[in-house]
């Protein structure tokens, strides 16, 4: 039987994300009686990434799986063998679930076609990041009082749409879960059709404020859109003035989520990062209960009730 | 909208006072006869016939047009002051008729931060004589490689952005650029050149050939306005084209602007563009060097043509004063560039409006009415409630441009020597006489 792979949150319904924040509620209040054992899991990571690998790491752990990382060095991936012969070795050594994170977009689409096992989508490029999206609703759901409560919630997202996998995950995820959504960029972090999504543009994070922000979703800035052949934010002061998320904008109860690594004084004032508004620490602690879920439900231990 | 006009000319200069008896030209207004023009409290109260003050200015047989406005100066301010400062720049301005200028940004230091910006604002509030939009860099020491600070310079008091001097190398470069200047709210003044094909110091026509100069081809700056039109085409960002110098050149703003649609573009040339050709290059003077290179007298007459179409929008000087040291050296080895301010007007009017080539209302358009709407979005017209930002101008007189008679700091004008029909009499800035020779001839009378 075919596994369910999450390649991308594009046409995700309500329900698919319902399930999986019940699954990972349940998982985080306790009951998680190891319903991965006997599974393998495979981190498979051709890009670097820390937190992404150590929560799914524990994710599988904890929920009973055996777990192979290639992310190491010295694996076959730092040798330079390819995408779809990585898939395949690992297919055949009976990996259930394969977690991959790849510079490229549509790589956890082309990999998927090359296995049996679960492809779980752990960053493609600019394309997707579809449990960042999900660990986010888990940690608005907490802060909101249920994922019901998100339905007319206004977020703005702010920052390097252009470079960004995790907004293209958050965008349809947050509006498929009933959110209003806004965009806070400068043209020059955004495509060119900047209306692809059809959401507004806003000039500055004080303008998201006067729209009705309840959240505020900053992404974070490479440090080398300020240099290089392509020059696209001249310099740290200006990108915090208009762009920064600082405490006047969370006087009147907006909150502050980054996915992480935030540049503190950049994409989130210094002061503001752990303040009680912060969201920042429970979208981290999201990560491992969701990630259980997911996996629990991608290989199928965890019975879907959502139609396929 | 916040609107970034200088705030050092106060609007409500002497009294009342009544200019009689001038034949009044402004082609925004259609205003074209003799009229008087009753100004009160720094603006225009009324225009028509037989109008009352408690002082007038006897006009008869002087033209007054809208004050004229140069989108493209260098004061050399900071830095080089010993060549020019907010204050002979803006006498020189005067001089000529300018009730308002642009100020590029290649200076030393740059101005491409927000506290240069309000610093050099403060400096114009204290000296200038005339209305001084900032022109903040585009990018970083205008070397092409970083964004500037466009929103807070904005904030700070800068009106537009420019590459002016060295123009933009990377097309990548300048499409961001373009766009963060959209959002920034700032028009952008492009200067095409294309650094790999711009080698010489002359045009590479018949005259370098012959005097044995390097040669900057035209293609040098029609690559540069091509790349600069596709992208603001592109990007939907307001563009201005300066110191338009070629036909090919001239012809590519009229393409986009006839055929290509989202373009919001401008372009100007220069009075030493419309009136003076490569030939002079033969002498071999440093006098003679300038950026983009005079041209040979085709490219001259299609410039002509282009802004007598309306293609080219506007007349700007690039008005670039250089010390002696600079100027008197072997054409190779001088700093290019020439003083504009003061004979922009008589050297079009004498060789182009005198030459058969352009319309008298026409030149006025192209000095005033455009470029002021340019710089005020529109407010700029002879017309009651308007600023009373004129200029006074006698067409019968003739004077010899000297560099002893210059206001500016510097002497490097094309034109000395030269004989011209033409001259400003006096310049009004919001009601108040910045440059006055109506004592000679003329006098206030209470």
């Amino acid at each position: 039987m075919r596994a369910k792979d999450l390649l991308t949150l594009e046409g995700a319904s309500r329900a698919d994300l319902r399930e999986v924040l019940d699954l990972a509620r349940d998982y985080a209040s306790g009951t998680l009686d190891r319903p991965l054992l006997g599974k393998t899991v495979c981190l498979s990571f051709f890009e670097a990434s820390t937190r992404t690998a150590v929560s799914f790491e524990l994710a599988a752990r904890r929920a009973g799986a055996d777990v192979i990382s290639l992310s190491e060095k010295g694996s076959s991936i730092q040798k330079g063998e390819g995408l779809v012969d990585t898939i395949v070795t690992l297919d055949s050594l009976g990996a259930d679930a394969i977690v991959l994170r790849h510079p490229a977009a549509g790589a956890a689409r082309i990999a998927a076609l090359h296995t049996d096992a679960a492809v779980i989508n752990a960053g493609d490029g600019r394309g997707q990041h579809p449990t960042q999206a999900l660990l986010d609703l888990h940690a608005l759901s907490g802060r909101f009082g249920g994922f019901e409560e998100l339905e007319g919630r206004k977020v703005a997202v702010v920052g390097d749409v252009l470079h960004s996998r995790v907004a293209r995950s958050i965008i349809p995820a947050f509006q498929a879960a009933g959110m209003q959504l806004a965009i806070v960029a400068p043209s020059t972090l955004l495509p060119l059709e900047a209306g692809a999504w059809g959401l507004p543009v806003l000039p500055s994070v004080d303008d998201a404020i006067d729209w009705g922000a309840d959240v505020l979703y900053a992404l974070r800035l490479q440090k080398e859109r300020m240099t290089g052949g392509s020059p696209r934010v001249p310099s740290v002061g200006e990108y915090a003035r208009y762009y920064g998320v600082a405490r006047r904008h969370l006087e009147d109860g907006a909150v502050v989520m980054h996915p992480g690594p935030v540049n503190r004084g950049v994409e989130v004032a210094g002061d503001v990062v752990l303040d009680p508004s912060s969201l920042i620490a429970d979208q981290v602690g999201s990560g491992v209960a969701v990630r259980s879920a997911v996996l629990a439900l991608a290989t199928g231990v965890a019975r879907s009730r959502v139609a396929a | 909208m916040t609107h970034h006009a200088p705030t050092n000319i106060p609007t409500n200069g002497p009294g009342e006072l009544v200019v009689r008896g001038a034949h009044v030209l402004d082609p925004s207004s259609g205003l074209d006869g003799v009229m008087d023009v009753r100004v009160l409290e720094g603006r225009i109260a009324e225009v028509g016939k037989d109008l009352k003050g408690t002082r007038t200015l006897e006009a008869d047989g002087l033209h007054l047009f809208p004050g004229f406005v140069d989108v493209h100066a260098h004061w050399r301010t900071p830095g080089r002051e010993d060549e020019e400062t907010i204050e002979t720049g803006s006498a020189a301005a005067a001089a000529g008729g300018f009730t308002s200028v642009v100020m590029m940004p290649n200076t030393d230091p740059v101005i491409d931060r927000p506290v240069v910006v309000s610093g050099l604002v403060r400096r114009i509030e204290r000296e200038s004589r005339v209305r001084a939009y900032v022109s903040a860099a585009l990018h970083e020491g205008l070397k092409g490689e970083r964004l500037t600070e466009m929103r807070l310079m904005r904030e700070a008091g800068a009106f537009c952005v420019s590459d002016d001097g060295l123009g933009t190398q990377s097309a990548g470069v300048l499409r961001n650029a373009m766009l963060y200047a959209k959002d920034a709210g700032m028009p952008v003044i492009l200067h095409c050149e294309d650094h790999t094909l711009a080698t010489g110091v002359v045009h590479d026509g018949v005259a370098a050939a012959l005097a044995g100069l390097p040669g900057s081809p035209g293609s040098a700056e029609d690559v540069a306005t091509a790349t600069a039109l596709v992208l603001a085409a592109e990007t939907g960002a307001k563009v201005h084209v300066t110191h338009v110098s070629t036909a090919l050149s001239a012809a590519l703003v009229g393409f986009f602007k006839g055929s290509v649609s989202g373009v919001d573009v401008t372009a100007d040339t220069t009075p030493h563009h419309l009136t003076l050709t490569d030939d002079l290059v033969r002498t071999l003077e440093g006098m003679y060097r300038v950026n983009p290179p005079l041209r040979p007298e085709a490219d001259k007459l299609s410039v002509g043509e282009a802004l007598r179409d309306g293609i080219l929008d506007f007349v700007a000087t690039d008005h670039a004063p250089h010390a002696s040291e600079e100027k008197d050296l072997p054409l190779e080895e001088a700093a290019p560039g020439f003083l504009g301010h003061e004979t922009a007007f008589s050297a079009l009017y004498t060789e182009m409006v005198l030459g058969g080539g352009l319309s008298l209302e026409r030149l006025v358009g192209a000095m005033a009415s455009a470029p002021g709407r340019w710089v005020d979005d529109g407010a700029r017209r002879l017309e009651s409630g308007a600023s009373a930002d004129l200029a006074l101008v006698d067409l019968s007189e003739e004077w010899t441009v000297r560099a002893e008679g210059l206001l500016s700091r510097s002497g490097n004008s094309p034109y000395i020597g030269r004989t011209l029909k033409g001259r400003i009499v006096a310049t009004m800035v919001g009601g108040e006489l910045v440059q006055d020779r109506t004592g000679a001839r003329f006098g206030l009378r209470a």
